[in-house]
């Protein structure tokens, strides 16, 4: 028996990259395309997205995705161990200028930069027109948490894109499936599953730019500038916070707490600059009840600009 | 599979929602249950601020300043990389009953923000800092014949006027010429031709074609008879260079020949729109302010050497001495204060004046005597008056809207700050005028009180419509202020307060200030931002003198926008008493160059105040 097993692992390992053997896990093929949206604004849209598992069987999930392009783009949720195939292609209306995917947070070769020649000297990691480029990420160990991934080439070799709406979101779950969250009232472990919905918050300019995973029905719900978040009272729900641009945010959510992950340090704000992120689980109204609870950032000048939205808590039925 | 342990969702959302996935979960029945999020606007359009002259809105997708979007659909207007300063999204005017307008900032910042528009029509933003960046949306009702303009359309003073109206159509024909840079006027050609598109506009249910607004005008230099004392810089703000990203340039004008010297460019420090500039005492360095940027840059007057490039703070806008101690004093207009520094070639920040909450000031004045600084409050209708040895600062309300430059009678009792969006509700166009010592609020003078803004009849001289700068004559006689929107020169008489004269000027005009004419008296000079003409008025007649061109035809390292965008003028001899005085007590001692001691040689006993 053990025999047996070792015949198909080994097979299996030698028909892998080597890149792709070091830990198992699945590995992702993602196709993913950059567009110019009607608005002149860029977006990531998802072409494909196919799971195989370390034994060889294939899950397409392209369904989960929005069918349009979309600023933040495409939530990729990885979980340690996994790794992926992303290929990016030109799909920008009017320019054959480069375009890339740089991603934060997981392992990758330099190859794998997103970067131009001139920054990287290795080779101009970019997709043209008809030539798309394959980035290769590895969820090693340690790497869990929240990532940006944005453009780099697109305009401009040294700065890329981002702030015209090139960029989305990576999630890297731990192996553990378990994450910690303060939840009535005490710090316990989380398990994953049991998260009911991902709401996705970039902070840029003056504007928060929010996507949904919904992990109910596995789909994500694209929900553009300063949106209502819901979600039912009692339901463990997760944020992900992410700053670009130039500006320093501090983020505060109306009603509810968290911990400072890595801490028990109890928080109901904290700050956000360019590309940093932070991530944590709160129980939808907790100790408070259901309500429009207000989010917004806290920058007196951010808030004057409209920078907010509601966190709709809905009572149970 | 670990991680994903329903089976594959494929096909259509719907179909995915119909699933075994779904139907697994009891909580997850339909979409309705599942979802509970609601999107926020999806912009449809985006208009990026920028530096770039006439496109400080830019539509990404064609580089104009200019969107058409359906009702209930959403514009995006942010910031860009393209801009070193930050800006207000602020609305100039819109459909009357447009649904939560206007749309306002209270102080510049990197702000961005998605609105939804649903009801037909032009909306125009602006900054309130640089309020000559427009960007348009046009919200067009598919159903209707034409591109919607509206039926009547407010301003941000709260005047409405019928979208048909003069004062309508002016700032239509207005914002599509300053946007584009091709239709500015070029005193290089024979004819300025405005020639806009047939594209039909809907106004008042009307069709007309946006071609009825074209217009065509002889070009027709003219060198003034007598000629001038020293030389006149002007701040040709739009000018591209080879090798700078930043426009703008310092053009020198010899005022005996009324020819182009030299251009000061400032390559290697990318001077960014440079605005305004002021001496030493010893003309030996002219000190610029840079607008769109964050820094006073300080050049050799003689060479154009650039000899330091300071950030001073957001947005500087005029720079003036102190007569007595030749200490600089920087507008800071993205701010709340003026910085006081140090002289010389290289300038250092002393101090920081606060001149109250908000207030953004802009073209301050300083009296001759050294005893008063006035500031323009731009953001907060406020003018500010400060004892400049106590550094003590009185604000005083004054109800306009935009106060945007003031200049004061010799004497340091009156001055006279320009309203650039009038006095609401009353007053369309208006100078406020102020009691220095006595800190407070007199009067407001109404340069648009001879014009119809319905019909667009003039009846009279008062015909000045958004003033900018606004000098008082060295001999305390006459205002005379530049209107960028009625393109047109007017001219106060300080003893009745009332317009006296209205003097064609440029698109854009802008900038004034008087310079010494040879054999005694006055001219006044005035730049415009879209034209490249620098207009030589005659004080003692009152008239326009002549017309002299700013361009360079022989410079091949313009590459853009030759001569344009006039606004600071800084004509050498300064006029001001108190300034002149301080640099004549420096004649004969080896402190002046010789063109300089030439230049006062030449000068009346009125004109040098003894």
């Amino acid at each position: 028996m053990l025999k047996k097993i070792c015949m198909t692992s080994c097979l299996m390992a030698a028909l892998l990259p080597a890149w792709a053997q070091a830990e198992t896990g699945n590995t992702h093929l993602i196709t993913l395309k950059a567009v110019k949206l009607d608005s002149g604004q860029l977006a990531y849209q998802m072409v494909s997205h196919k799971i195989q598992d370390d034994s060889g069987s294939e899950e397409d999930i392209t369904g989960r995705y929005a069918k349009e392009p979309s600023i933040p783009g495409p939530t990729i949720v990885m979980t340690e161990g996994d790794k992926a195939e992303v290929t990016l292609e030109q799909g920008i209306k009017d320019s054959d200028k480069p375009v890339s995917i740089h991603v934060h947070g997981v392992h990758y070769k330099i190859d794998s930069d997103g970067t131009m020649k001139m920054l990287n000297q290795v080779t101009d990691e970019a997709a043209f027109p008809g030539k798309p480029y394959t980035y290769k990420w590895t969820a090693a160990l340690g790497t869990a948490g929240t990532w940006p991934y944005h453009d780099h080439t697109f305009g401009n070799p040294k700065l890329g894109s981002e702030d015209k709406g090139l960029y989305g979101t990576l999630i890297v779950n731990p192996k553990s499936g378990q994450i910690p969250g303060l939840i009535d009232g005490e710090i316990k472990q989380v398990n994953l599953k049991d998260i009911k919905r991902e709401f996705i918050l970039w902070m840029h300019e003056t504007t928060f730019w929010g996507m949904e995973v919904n992990n109910i029905v596995n789909r994500q719900v694209p929900l553009w500038t300063n949106p209502s978040l819901g979600a039912r009272e009692g339901e463990l729900v997760r944020f992900h916070v992410i700053g670009l641009g130039t500006a320093f945010h501090t983020f505060h959510l109306h009603g509810h707490r968290w911990i400072q992950p890595g801490t028990t340090h109890i928080l109901d704000t904290f700050n956000v600059g360019p590309i940093q992120r932070e991530s944590f689980v709160i129980k939808a109204g907790e100790g408070v009840g259901p309500g429009h609870w207000h989010y917004h950032c806290h920058v007196l000048q951010h808030m004057q600009s409209g920078m907010m939205g509601a966190f709709m808590v809905i009572g149970s039925k | 599979m670990k991680t994903f342990k329903t089976p594959p969702i494929a096909g259509a959302i719907m179909m995915a929602l119909a699933s075994t996935a779904v139907s697994a979960n009891p909580d997850a029945a339909n979409v309705d249950d599942a979802i509970l999020s609601v999107p926020g606007l999806m912009p449809s359009a985006t208009l990026e601020m920028t530096d770039n002259p006439g496109l400080w809105f830019k539509d990404p997708t064609d580089g104009d300043a200019l969107v058409v979007i359906k009702p209930g659909q959403a514009v995006h207007i942010k910031m860009s990389e393209e801009t070193r300063s930050q800006h207000t999204i602020t609305s100039l005017l819109w459909p009357v009953g447009a649904k939560d307008f206007p749309v306002d900032q209270e102080k510049p910042s990197d702000a961005s923000i998605t609105k939804g528009l649903d009801k037909p029509g032009l909306y125009v933003f602006t900054c309130k800092v640089h309020p000559y960046m427009f960007g348009a949306v046009v919200v067009d009702d598919p159903d209707t014949k034409g591109l919607d303009i509206g039926s009547e359309l407010e301003l941000v003073t709260g005047v409405k006027v019928p979208a048909d109206s003069d004062i309508a159509k002016k700032l239509l024909r207005t914002f599509f010429v300053v946007t584009t840079p091709s239709l500015w006027r070029d005193y290089r050609e024979a004819e300025w031709k405005v020639n806009l598109p047939d594209i039909p506009l809907n106004i008042k249910g009307q069709t007309i074609s946006l071609s009825a607004l074209s217009m065509t005008m002889p070009n027709k230099l003219q060198t003034p008879k007598t000629p001038g004392v020293g030389e006149v810089w002007v701040n040709t703000q739009f000018e591209m260079i080879e090798g700078k990203k930043k426009p703008g340039t310092a053009t020198r004008i010899d005022a005996a020949n009324w020819k182009v010297v030299n251009k000061v460019k400032g390559v290697k420090e990318e001077m960014n729109h440079p605005h305004n500039m002021w001496p030493d005492n010893t003309y030996q360095h002219i000190y610029q302010t840079q607008w769109f940027d964050k820094r006073l840059l300080t050049f050799e007057r003689a060479s154009g050497k650039v000899t330091s490039n300071s950030e001073v703070g957001e947005s500087p806008s005029h720079v003036l001495t102190r007569p007595a101690d030749d200490l600089l004093y920087v507008a800071i207009n993205g701010g709340e204060q003026v910085v006081k520094m140090t002289g010389g070639a290289a300038p250092s920040a002393v101090k920081s004046i606060n001149v109250g909450p908000n207030s953004s000031p802009h073209g301050h004045f300083i009296t001759d005597d050294g005893k008063y600084m006035v500031t323009p409050n731009a953001l907060s209708s406020s003018v500010s008056v400060v004892d400049l040895d106590s550094e003590t600062n009185t604000i005083i309300p004054t109800g306009g809207v935009i106060p945007i430059a003031v200049w004061g009678t010799p004497d340091g009792q009156r001055a006279y700050a320009a309203n650039l969006l009038g006095t609401p509700p009353q007053l369309l166009s208006s100078l406020t005028v102020i009691d220095i010592p006595g800190k407070k609020k007199l009067s407001d003078i109404n340069l648009a009180a001879d014009y119809d803004p319905v019909s667009g009849k003039i009846t009279g001289e008062a015909y000045g419509l958004l003033p900018i700068q606004t000098p008082v004559s060295p001999d305390g006689k006459y205002v005379v202020t530049a209107n960028t929107l009625s393109a047109s020169i007017t001219i106060v008489d300080v003893a009745t307060n009332k317009v006296i004269k209205s003097l064609t000027c440029e698109p854009g005009c802008h900038g004034v200030h008087f310079g010494m004419k040879k054999g005694g008296g006055y001219y006044a000079y005035v730049g415009s931002k879209f034209a490249n003409d620098l207009v030589v008025v005659d004080m003692d007649k009152l008239e326009v003198a002549g017309r002299v061109l700013l361009a360079d035809g022989k410079d091949t390292s313009i590459v853009a926008y030759n001569g344009m965008g006039g606004q600071g003028i800084l004509p050498l001899p300064l006029v001001e008493h108190g300034y002149l005085k301080e640099t004549l007590k420096l004649s004969g001692k080896k402190q002046l160059s010789s063109d300089v001691e030439g230049w006062l040689k030449l000068l009346t006993k009125e004109q040098k105040g003894i």
